[in-house]
């Protein structure tokens, strides 16, 4: 039995003075992704069955690099800050749950710096 | 007594209810330094304030002329004479800061153009001592008690009072004295039993309206603390005076309020007449309730009820369009929907006269101290012990209550009872031992009802009285009726020794906890109808067909009764208080009562 | 993890079938959660047929009928029974709601009744919302103000002010709204939950409070105020048809603008 008082337990460690940020980024991203999101995938679609070279010729073109780049940008911030929420969620084990959140961040950052890195070389060098 | 578990806890004071006068008292009394503990069967927001609809009286004179001396005439009048003039005095010159201080600790009022306190005409408010009609009623659309209780458990926990929620209160501990020391309480969620000391005790256990079979009241409106005063050797005042509410809903007995016609609506009989207009050529339909209560009962007798079996009456409030509707009456609008399957903008609400309000109960004055008669005096304080609210007799409401002035009562005698609190009592003074013969009782009681092995179950004894009082000590009431219901009472009172408690358990065991509450709720019965049988005469809401008069001369002064453990019943009186407490209004001396 | 099975002793056994007496014509059965923390057993499910001709319209009717007529142990909350204090929410039917306005016919089959979701149970539909009232406590739901209140008149308000109280001043704090959100059964220890947002945002938009800032600072947390995921569930649920949702997403538009 929890000797502490009702209140105690409701007010817990207080707040924490933040959340607005992370809910409006979540929104922002989620508006950008919409056109992004869209312009990917007809894009990809445009380009079904082309060659290496022209491929690597359309990621060069400047446009291109930077709404490719703002994609996965996007995605992974997008993915990151949606995922918080889901391990937040329904992962209640303190340590669980700063490990899946660090364990997350860590494999979102790796991807997409190497996403980014991979767009980056096919855009430069070919 | 090794069965329960025991604990003990001291306060300066106990408050026993949570409804608006038991908030208004505990808060009170917190902000004034003293210890105040509230124990309360309900959580605060669930007490029966909170089915209070119309609103709260208060000359504040924000939507046309008003006065609290015109607010007192009313008041007075309405009681037909019996109410005490000096507490009625207290009450309405109290009540324009009382709501003021409301709306200061936040209540929703609706609000007029000017951006005040929105008012309503109700029955028998009126201007210039019976000349207009008074737009006096405060209101929160037509859930003025919900939008007061919730404020008034908030400014609760705004000033850290200490609750013991879900505990009932099941007897007060006496001295061999007489005084007051303290009350036992049963903690429901896990079944301990609780001695509480205090300097004093103050009960707002509200009425007891679940005497009878149909009333507007609450499941939990047994009259526990007229239950416990009775036990405790002191007598009830006025029990023979209950409010019949004009517009309780046919069949389920849901309140329709009366800020309906306040609003503009009226009643009409099979005829479709609008018949008010007979019974009181000048309020009509905004007479007081008990006048409103006997002209749709006439009319049912006489044959004019509508319906299948012509027995009841219709309300309409179809012509007052669906803005106004929807702004000032939604609640109602949803409680004729769900009740009566009726769409108030297109057609009329069934209703019947149910049983509303208890304007008898535990003598006061008007600083909420009970008073007794003892030795030839009948203001004889008793110490340690105070009670306000619905439970209470100040008497403000002498023989029939006006409609909105309940939560004016709650709202000024709680806040009296703590500044009495705060004037009498030393914060943390040192309070003796409980005494050990109060407490025995108390325990005894509890046991023996506990493993209460009869033949009858709680169910059906509460039934045999509820239908007794229904049937016998209705709107109008006969000498002859009443003295079979006297009969049927006495075996029925006497038929609780034979009642079983199926559940034995002590956490959350509602069975037994509805038993205690059927004790004292035959308690308030007993006494009821027995001072009904005992009062030849007709006044307010008691309408007697073999005495259909008012008679000053014998019977201008309060019943008190009090009941011994086998239900018997004996009647004294007490003079109604015929003075004021200043010299800003005079006593107003009786006249024929007419609307 | 979040739980998403019962425990071992929490698991519903099937209980006892009261049937109904000879000769009832219109027969509907009531399951019914029981648990006795007395037994040390496990709930069960009982099973009460009830002749519908010899019952009030409303489940609260049908519960009582069983309490006074059939089984006195039978435990639930009641007070008012015309849905304004708020005592006898429970999940009827797949449902949170009031027994007191929820009419018998509105089911066809069996009608099922349990406490409110995802809450300790005390005994049989009385949940514990010790919690619940607690967290209500917690956003301190009292007018706050700097400026003195006139000392002889009211704080004067605009019907337009007024009319903003308007589906927010009512709730009955049932806790309808909060058991049946599923982020609040996941973090009701410090997500505060639909009932008591709404209230919060009642005393935001109040135009008497003068406390406006500290009740959004006091709310700007991932847990308090943005575990809501709008599922709607609180809205689709409240038996007197107010709109928690919306009250958290005006909550969460005020965090924005005031940025």
């Amino acid at each position: 039995m929890s000797m502490l008082t009702p209140f105690k337990r409701a007010s817990g460690l207080g707040t924490t003075n933040d959340g607005v940020h992370h809910w409006w980024m979540q929104r922002l991203t989620a508006v950008a992704l919409t056109p992004l999101t869209l312009w990917m995938v007809f894009a990809v679609a445009a380009h079904a069955g082309d060659d290496y070279a022209s491929v690597a010729a359309w990621f060069a073109q400047p446009m291109t690099t930077t709404l490719l780049t703002l994609f996965v940008f996007t995605t992974f911030l997008h993915a990151a800050q949606g995922l918080t929420v889901i391990i937040e969620d329904y992962l209640h084990h303190e340590g669980a749950k700063f490990a899946a959140l660090i364990g997350m961040k860590l494999v979102l950052v790796l991807l997409g710096v190497s996403s980014t890195l991979s767009i980056l070389r096919v855009a430069f060098a070919g | 007594m090794s069965e329960y578990k025991i604990e003990h806890h001291t306060y300066d004071v106990v408050v026993v209810g949570a409804g608006g006068a038991g908030l208004r008292a505990t808060f009170g009394m917190a902000v004034k330094g003293l210890s105040t503990a509230c124990i309360t069967k309900v959580f605060p927001t669930r007490s029966h304030t909170v089915a209070a609809q119309g609103g709260m009286s208060a000359a504040l004179g924000n939507m046309g002329p008003d006065k609290w001396q015109w607010h007192m005439y009313d008041t007075v009048k309405g009681s037909d004479w019996l109410g005490d003039q000096d507490a009625i005095e207290y009450m309405c010159r109290e009540a324009g800061p009382a709501v003021i201080e409301l709306e200061h600790q936040g209540v929703p009022f609706s609000r007029t153009e000017e951006g005040r306190i929105y008012q309503r005409p109700f029955g028998g408010m009126t201007t210039e001592f019976g000349k207009g009609i008074a737009h006096r009623t405060c209101a929160a659309a037509d859930r003025t008690g919900h939008a007061i209780l919730h404020t008034l458990y908030q400014q609760s926990l705004r000033h850290n009072a200490v609750f013991f929620i879900e505990h009932f209160a099941t007897d007060l501990i006496m001295d061999e004295n007489g005084i007051c020391r303290g009350v036992m309480a049963w903690d429901l969620a896990n079944g301990i039993l609780r001695l509480f000391r205090a300097q004093k005790v103050v009960l707002a256990t509200g009425g007891y309206g679940r005497a009878y079979f149909s009333a507007t009241s609450a499941h939990t409106c047994t009259g526990d603390g007229n239950g416990m005063v009775a036990r405790a050797g002191l007598p009830l005042q006025d029990m023979e005076f209950t409010q019949f509410h004009p517009t309780g809903i046919y069949g389920s007995g849901c309140l329709i309020t009366e800020g309906v016609r306040g609003e503009g609506g009226y009643l009409t009989n099979a005829q479709g007449e609008r018949f008010m207009e007979r019974y009181a050529p000048n309020a009509k339909d905004l007479a007081s309730r008990d006048v409103v209560s006997r002209a749709m009962t006439i009319e049912i007798n006489e044959g004019r009820g509508v319906g299948k079996d012509k027995d009841h009456i219709h309300l309409h409030l179809e012509h007052l369009g669906s803005d106004v509707i929807h702004e000032r009456l939604p609640g109602i609008a949803e409680s004729a929907r769900i009740f009566a399957g009726v769409d108030v903008t297109k057609e009329p609400i069934p209703v019947l006269p149910t049983v509303h309000y208890n304007m008898g109960g535990i003598p006061t004055n008007y600083h909420g101290e009970v008073v007794t008669l003892k030795n030839g005096e009948p203001d004889t304080v008793v110490p340690g012990l105070m009670a306000i609210g619905e439970c209470a007799c100040v008497s403000v409401h002498g023989a029939n209550r006006l409609g909105s002035n309940s939560l004016l009562d709650i709202v000024v005698f709680g806040r009296a009872a703590a500044n009495r609190c705060a004037e009498t009592l030393t914060p943390g003074a040192v309070q003796q031992d409980l005494p050990e013969a109060g407490v025995q009782k108390a325990m005894d009681r509890f046991k023996r009802i506990h493993h209460a092995d009869g033949k009858l179950t709680t169910a059906q004894v509460r039934d045999n009285m509820q239908r007794t009082m229904q049937k016998h000590a209705a709107v109008f009431r006969t000498g002859e009726s009443m003295k079979e219901g006297v009969a049927k009472m006495n075996e029925i009172y006497a038929s609780f020794n034979d009642v079983s408690v199926k559940d034995r358990s002590l956490v959350w065991n509602s069975d037994l906890m509805e038993t205690f509450e059927l004790a004292n709720l035959l308690d308030c019965a007993q006494t009821s109808i027995n001072c009904a049988l005992n009062r030849e005469e007709s006044r307010g809401a008691h309408a007697r067909e073999d005495f259909p008069d008012r008679n000053d001369e014998t019977w201008m002064k309060h019943s008190i009764a009090w009941l011994d453990e086998a239900g018997k019943v004996a009647i004294d009186y007490r003079p109604v208080h015929t003075y004021t407490l200043t010299d800003e209004i005079e006593y107003i001396a009786p006249k024929k009562r007419v609307y | 993890m979040a739980e998403f099975t019962l425990p071992a002793n929490s698991v519903v056994k099937t209980g006892k079938t009261w049937a109904a007496p000879a000769g009832a014509t219109r027969v509907k059965n009531f399951r019914i959660y029981r648990y006795d923390p007395d037994s040390g057993e496990n709930p069960r499910w009982d099973t009460y047929q009830i002749d519908l001709d010899q019952c009030g319209p409303m489940v609260l009717d049908a519960l009582l009928k069983i309490k006074n007529e059939i089984d006195p142990s039978l435990t639930f909350r009641r007070s008012c029974r015309e849905g304004i204090c708020g005592s006898c929410s429970m999940n009827i039917g797949g449902t949170n709601t009031l027994a007191c306005i929820k009419a018998i016919d509105a089911f066809d089959g069996d009608v099922q009744i349990s406490p409110l979701p995802h809450m300790e149970v005390v005994k049989d539909l009385v949940p514990d919302l010790t919690h619940f009232y607690a967290q209500y406590a917690s956003i301190k739901p009292w007018m706050q103000t700097q400026t003195p209140a006139p000392p002889d008149r009211e704080h004067l308000q605009s019907p337009e002010d007024r009319k903003k109280l308007d589906g927010l001043y009512e709730c009955i704090l049932c806790a309808s709204c909060s058991t049946s959100c599923p982020s609040y059964w996941w973090n009701s220890d410090r997500y505060l939950g639909p009932a008591v947002l709404l209230q919060a945002y009642r005393w935001v938009v109040d135009s008497r409070d003068e406390a406006t800032g500290d009740r959004l600072d006091n709310l700007e947390d991932p847990f308090r105020l943005y575990r809501c995921h709008t599922i709607m569930n609180c809205t689709n649920t409240c038996p007197k048809g107010l709109n928690p949702a919306k009250a958290i997403a005006e909550l969460k538009k005020k965090m924005i603008e005031r940025r």
